[in-house]
């Protein structure tokens, strides 16, 4: 009985490495169209672009995960936005190593480094913010913690075929160095555009987080198509300066 | 109330024309449909002698409009080929790939 229970682990895990490897691929690139609710108008603001690619270093392989955000050009005059985040993730288990975040909007810049050390277990922290000295600390943090972006990743693997709708799972992100939980909200099948890929059915889910940040429930929403891939086609967020969405215009490499 | 329609339909056509030859996409909406509201009412507020300034006021929003959604659908959204983000993120690549070492040398093998 214990060596089935063992076998059946074994092979819970392998299927789940598999997953990941299967969703998430080096040489993925998504390119979405990001739009701002202006007085009651979506105005197509900036372009964001997700890459996934493979980097080696002497001793492994990680997966290098960025997010990038740019202003379309006609904005760049009056308000522009050059934003980069990034995490380094273990390929297999999208398990964060390093995060960076390095934001530059409207003269505004902010750069921050997360090292994710002890397997995990505490993360030593680079801050520079603009006139401001660069500040270093180290704090504990929950092992299953991770970055924002590896997150929108580990979405992805998720297995929502056994999902009911209501169903929740929990999870926990670093954000400007705390823990916030995190739950993944399953709403349901609906079609969405997803760019050059065309119409496709997708995977509803909601995103809550207990932050200033995000507001509203159920208030924000991607819609991952729903095949192997899961690639998110529409993301719609409320914070608190407004309403936005991101759809997707093109993706390559999957 | 026909003057003080006039009056407002000038500053929101004027301010149609500024934002629609600005590139400030659908926002430049706004103002025209209050320049186009305000244009009708003076039209109608207008005597049948008077029409013509509501009417050239209309006008201009009308046209507006069809250079802004024109704008809207043809033009395409580009983002400026800027060499000091890409230069800013190759030089990222290369500070994180010795982070990453430096890690693995203090926390041993991940795999």
């Amino acid at each position: 009985m214990k060596k089935t229970t063992v076998f059946l682990s074994a092979l819970a895990v392998m299927l789940s490495v598999s997953s990941y490897g299967q969703t998430i691929k080096s040489g993925e690139k998504l390119i979405y169209s990001g739009s701002y609710n202006m007085s009651g108008l979506m105005t197509q603001l900036a372009q964001v672009t997700m890459e996934v690619e493979t980097v080696s270093t002497s001793k492994n392989n990680y997966l290098h995960l960025s997010c990038q955000a740019a202003t379309y050009s006609k904005w760049d005059s009056f308000f522009k936005i050059r934003d980069l985040y990034e995490s380094y993730v273990n390929p297999k288990t999208l398990e964060p190593s390093l995060y960076k975040r390095n934001i530059s909007e409207g003269g505004y810049t902010k750069k921050e480094k997360y090292v994710f050390k002890n397997g995990g277990k505490t993360i030593t922290s680079t801050l520079n913010k603009k006139n401001m000295p660069e500040r270093t600390r180290t704090f504990s943090i929950n092992p299953n913690a991770q970055d924002v972006v590896s997150l929108l990743y580990k979405i992805r693997t998720l297995d929502f075929s056994g999902m009911k709708v209501g169903q929740t799972q929990s999870f926990t992100i670093v954000f400007d160095e705390k823990e916030i939980p995190v739950s993944v909200k399953y709403m349901g099948i609906e079609s969405a555009n997803a760019g050059n890929l065309g119409k496709k059915n997708c995977h509803k889910i909601a995103i809550g987080a207990k932050t200033q940040a995000l507001k509203g429930k159920d208030a924000n929403l991607i819609w991952l198509t729903a095949d192997a891939k899961k690639i998110p086609a529409l993301i719609k967020f409320s914070i608190p300066v407004g309403t936005g969405q991101l759809t997707l215009t093109s993706a390559s490499g999957l | 109330m026909r003057k003080t329609f006039i009056i407002l339909a000038s500053v929101f056509t004027l301010l149609s024309v500024v934002f629609s030859v600005l590139p400030l996409g659908t926002i430049a909406v706004l103002p025209i449909a209050i320049a186009l509201l305000l244009s009708f009412l003076a039209l109608q507020k207008s005597d049948a002698d008077s029409k013509k300034l509501p009417k050239i006021l209309l006008l201009i929003a009308a046209i507006c409009l069809v250079a802004v959604i024109g704008k809207q659908l043809l033009v395409k959204e580009e983002v400026a080929k800027d060499a000091q983000f890409e230069q800013t993120i190759e030089k990222s690549k290369e500070e994180d790939k010795k982070e990453l070492e430096e890690l693995e040398n203090l926390e041993g093998d991940l795999e």
